[in-house]
């Protein structure tokens, strides 16, 4: 009998002990603020995906889709592939396209455990009827490296990037 | 061919673009809507565009964890983008208090389904191209519909001047037409602007601002709520204004305003770079507001009903097209062989199914005959007849195909004399009775080689029997006899009926009398129609203008001519004898349903379709009849009708005219002068003039009328013809 009561018992701690560390790490989200500059390119406004890649390489989740008309998102084509068979809602996590020269500044959120552990936030980029960029920019999710400038290659000039306050 | 040229430019750019014009039009008067319900959401708020910058800033910081940025939209909402809970969140707020309102207006499915499909077709940059391509049409559209608008109305002057009316279609057409010419002219270049824009062929030019970080300062340091810009600049001032991204020295405020792009020091509150906007930005900006609506309940109700023309205005203007008869000539002998020549001012091409006839018949009697268009007029050598058959166009001018004709004249003098004769075509219910036909007359008349055959003959709306009459004056003079066969034109004739005579009434000293018939087929007339009759084979119809006495009893006055085939063969007629007729709907000449007060007007046996007026006249509205005739004695055909028409109340006022009574003459026209109170009181309220009876006296009571408008009324008589105030129906 105290046998069964004590096995329950642990398993009850056990259980609990998992809801409280899950809980925690839900907590231990570290954000940072992103600003993505564009070039002086010449055509319609770009569509820009922010998406977070694992240290195998592949995606893991998207953060950020610059863009409003679902029509244009197959035209990331290597993105689209991931987000579509992954059935991601983007309705939260979707903005404003921003224009040549402009800049757009977002709030990027990870877990803890992605920081300094092999992860990269990458940049693709597409323009209407224009050349797509499936890396326009890349940054690893390193605090060491977090904040310099990094360039991009394609409708990006540059991405900075600081912890929120 | 001046008109011909706009005109076909007009129909090919219209066929082109119609598919793509009626989709961007529907999809446009949707996306009208768009702007009015954002409008009249409730994130306005009173007092905010006084606002400085300084004090709204102070707020939202106070109130949220990190703002990035802040704008102000078209319609004077706030909005703001702030860090809340480590996600990115944009909504509207009270610039006052901070306070959230409400999260952006999300576009609808709906609007953003005709938004792609206005924009693009749901086919890319192929879409854009064509809808681009289309607003382009459109304003040639508008351009070359200004210029047959001011052709019609005879000249721009003319341009707001009130339509002639031929039918539904064309009148409608260019009634609306010209009320959605400014907006459809906007949307339409706004349009092309914004295509233009997106293929790069106007270059969207941004401002690019260069801040020179070596000489950045970081002192003398202020707070943000004393920089000079933020203090004075009010939020209606502002597009929008992004925060520095992290509190480096060398990242800045970025400020939009409505006029300039300004970059500032966060640190010192120094301007560190400062430019206008360039030209083609402010006019994109515009474009976008006067292609949208953004921001203007009363702009985006224009642009709607602008954009609901286009439907109406592409059907009419296909109807019209199509409506337009098309005659084709054919010519047996050549130009320079024939001796008669027939040449045809037309419009539309009715009045050349009246000439072919002519033409068919002169070849069946052998003679040479040629047809063609007056701007065919050239040197013709064997030229004996010269017939010209002409409508009019417009307030007296020349129709389509006899532009050049005057100019021909001249051009090409004859070599061998001949005879001419001028028949006008028109209608006498419009001011300028064929008075091209005149001009011609006139011109031909001083030509070297040429001899007036006969005096200008007009033809009112398109009657064959007139024409016919003409005919054989005509081929009487030149020894023919010809024969013409009715065209086929488009009327609403009813199938032949046959009627049983009820009665004769008949008064000998003036030869007039009275027919009752009864249908006996279920002809359905209304009084004011007509009744064709053909009194023996192969003779032309005679029109007699319809009375209906009730249900099933219909009057025709008749007077008796001395040769007349018609009347007396009607006149032998007995009761209870048959007679077969057809019914043609005459719907310009029916009784007026709304009108509270009428007055009718007639002579002689022009009182017939009257009395089948007043008789139906059940209401007991106000109906004041003026009729002239030679004696006192004509009246008693029509006494026991008149008389008991009074004393029913079916007719209010009956005042006599009698020319031949006194040793003064006394015409029914003399009447309008001594009663011309109730004359303008019915013009004024919307009441209706008819008039019944000989040409003669229809031309004197014209002109009686145009006077009392000239001397009374602001306007010409002419608009209340054109509103059917005036309704004729005169032989």
């Amino acid at each position: 009998m105290k046998n069964i009561v004590l096995k329950t018992a642990s398993a009850i701690i056990l259980i609990a002990a998992l809801f409280v560390f899950s809980a925690f790490e839900e907590k231990a989200e570290v954000s940072y603020k992103c600003m993505i500059q564009m070039m002086n390119y010449t055509g319609e406004k770009a569509y820009v995906v922010v998406s977070l890649i694992n240290p195998e390489g592949m995606y893991e989740k998207t953060l950020y889709v610059q863009g409003d008309d679902k029509e244009w998102f197959p035209d990331l084509k290597k993105w689209w592939i991931f987000s579509d068979n992954a059935k991601e809602n983007l309705d939260a996590i979707s903005g404003a396209t921003i224009g040549n020269g402009e800049r757009n500044i977002i709030s990027l959120g990870f877990n803890s455990e992605q920081i300094n552990a092999g992860y990269k936030i990458r940049f693709e980029s597409a323009v209407e009827n224009q050349e797509y960029y499936p890396q326009d920019a890349e940054i690893e999710l390193n605090t060491a490296t977090i904040k310099n400038k990094v360039g991009g290659t394609g409708y990006i000039r540059y991405i900075r990037m600081v912890p929120n306050r | 061919m001046v008109i011909s040229v706009w005109r076909y430019s007009h129909l090919l750019f219209a066929i082109i673009s119609s598919i793509f014009l009626l989709i961007a039009s529907i999809t446009g008067i949707i996306l009208s809507v768009e702007p009015i319900t954002k409008k009249v959401a409730p994130y306005s708020v009173s007092g905010a565009d006084e606002l400085s910058l300084a004090e709204t800033i102070k707020t939202l910081n106070k109130t949220y964890e990190e703002v990035l940025a802040i704008s102000r939209d078209r319609n004077g909402f706030v909005s703001i983008t702030a860090i809340v809970g480590g996600k990115n969140e944009t909504f509207y707020v009270d610039p006052f208090t901070g306070e959230k309102l409400g999260n952006l207006i999300q576009k609808k499915p709906l609007f953003q389904f005709a938004t792609n499909l206005h924009r693009s077709l749901f086919l890319k940059s192929t879409g854009r191209f064509l809808i681009g391509m289309a607003s382009f049409l459109l304003i040639l559209i508008s351009i070359s519909g200004i210029i047959l608008i001011a052709k019609r109305q005879g000249g721009y002057k003319h341009f707001f001047a009130s339509v002639v009316r031929e039918n539904f279609s064309q009148y409608h057409h260019v009634i609306y037409a010209r009320l959605s010419l400014i907006p459809l002219l906007i949307i339409a270049l706004t349009g092309v602007y914004l295509s233009l824009l997106r293929f790069n062929i106007i270059p969207d030019t941004q401002v690019s601002l260069q801040v020179d970080f070596n000489t950045i300062h970081d002192e003398p340091q202020q707070e943000f709520t004393a920089f000079p810009i933020f203090k004075k600049t009010a939020l209606s001032e502002l597009r929008t204004l992004e925060y520095p991204f992290s509190e480096f020295v060398e990242d800045y405020y970025i400020i939009r305003l409505k006029d300039k792009e300004i970059y500032l020091n966060q640190v010192t509150g120094e301007i560190l770079a400062e430019e206008n906007y360039p030209i083609i930005q402010v006019m994109s900006s515009w474009a976008t507001v006067l292609h949208t609506g953004d921001g203007s309940i009363i702009w985006s109700i224009i642009l709607g009903l602008g954009s609901l023309a286009i439907p109406f205005l592409t059907v009419t203007g296909f109807i019209i097209y199509f409506k337009r008869p098309k005659t084709k000539i054919k010519n047996k002998y050549k130009k320079k062989d024939s001796d008669h020549l027939i040449l045809v001012g037309t419009e539309g091409g009715t009045t050349l199914q009246f000439a072919q006839e002519l033409h068919k018949q002169l070849i069946a009697v052998g003679k040479k005959s040629y047809l063609g268009l007056m701007n065919q007029y050239s040197y013709f050598q064997k030229m004996e007849h010269l017939i010209v058959i002409t409508a009019t166009y417009g307030q007296g001018e020349a129709p389509a195909s006899a532009e050049k004709f005057m100019h021909l004249l001249k051009k090409h003098p004859q070599q061998k004399a001949f005879k001419f004769s001028v028949i006008g075509f028109g209608s006498t219910a419009y001011p300028n009775f064929c008075q091209f036909a005149y001009e011609t007359q006139k011109a031909l008349n001083t030509l070297e080689k040429s001899t007036e055959y006969q005096k200008v003959f007009t033809v009112n709306d398109q009657s064959f029997e007139s024409f016919a009459n003409w005919t054989n004056a005509w081929s009487k003079q030149a020894g023919l006899t010809l024969h013409l066969e009715k065209p086929t034109l488009p009327t609403k004739s009813q199938p032949a009926s046959t009627f049983k005579i009820l009665k004769k009434v008949e008064i000998s000293e003036d030869d007039t009398f009275l027919l009752s018939l009864k249908d006996l087929n279920g002809a359905k007339p209304v009084s004011g129609d007509l009744l064709s009759i053909i009194p023996a084979k192969g003779a032309h119809e005679r029109l007699y203008s319809i009375g209906k006495l009730n249900s099933d009893t219909l009057v025709i006055s008749i007077r008796r001519h001395e040769y007349g085939l018609c009347s007396n063969y009607l006149h032998q007629l007995k009761e209870k004898e048959e007679l077969t007729a057809t019914v043609v709907q005459n719907r310009n000449f029916h009784f007026p349903k709304n009108a509270k007060k009428t007055i009718l007007i007639a002579t002689g046996t022009g009182i017939g379709p009257f009395l089948g007026m007043i008789d139906e006249n059940t209401k007991k509205k106000e109906i004041h009849l003026y009729w002239g005739a030679r004696t006192t004695n004509s009246f008693n055909l029509y006494k026991e009708h008149i008389n008991r028409a009074l004393e029913f109340g079916k007719l209010t006022n009956f005042k006599t005219a009698y020319s031949r009574n006194q040793t003064k003459k006394n015409y029914v026209q003399h009447l309008i002068k001594k009663d011309e109170k109730l004359f303008l009181e019915t013009l004024n309220d919307k009441g209706c003039i008819m008039i019944c009876g000989s040409i003669a006296m229809q031309k004197e009571v014209i002109k009686e009328l145009q006077q009392l408008c000239i001397d009374h009324l602001e306007k010409d008589l002419s608009y209340y013809q054109n509103r059917k105030q005036i309704k004729m129906d005169c032989y």
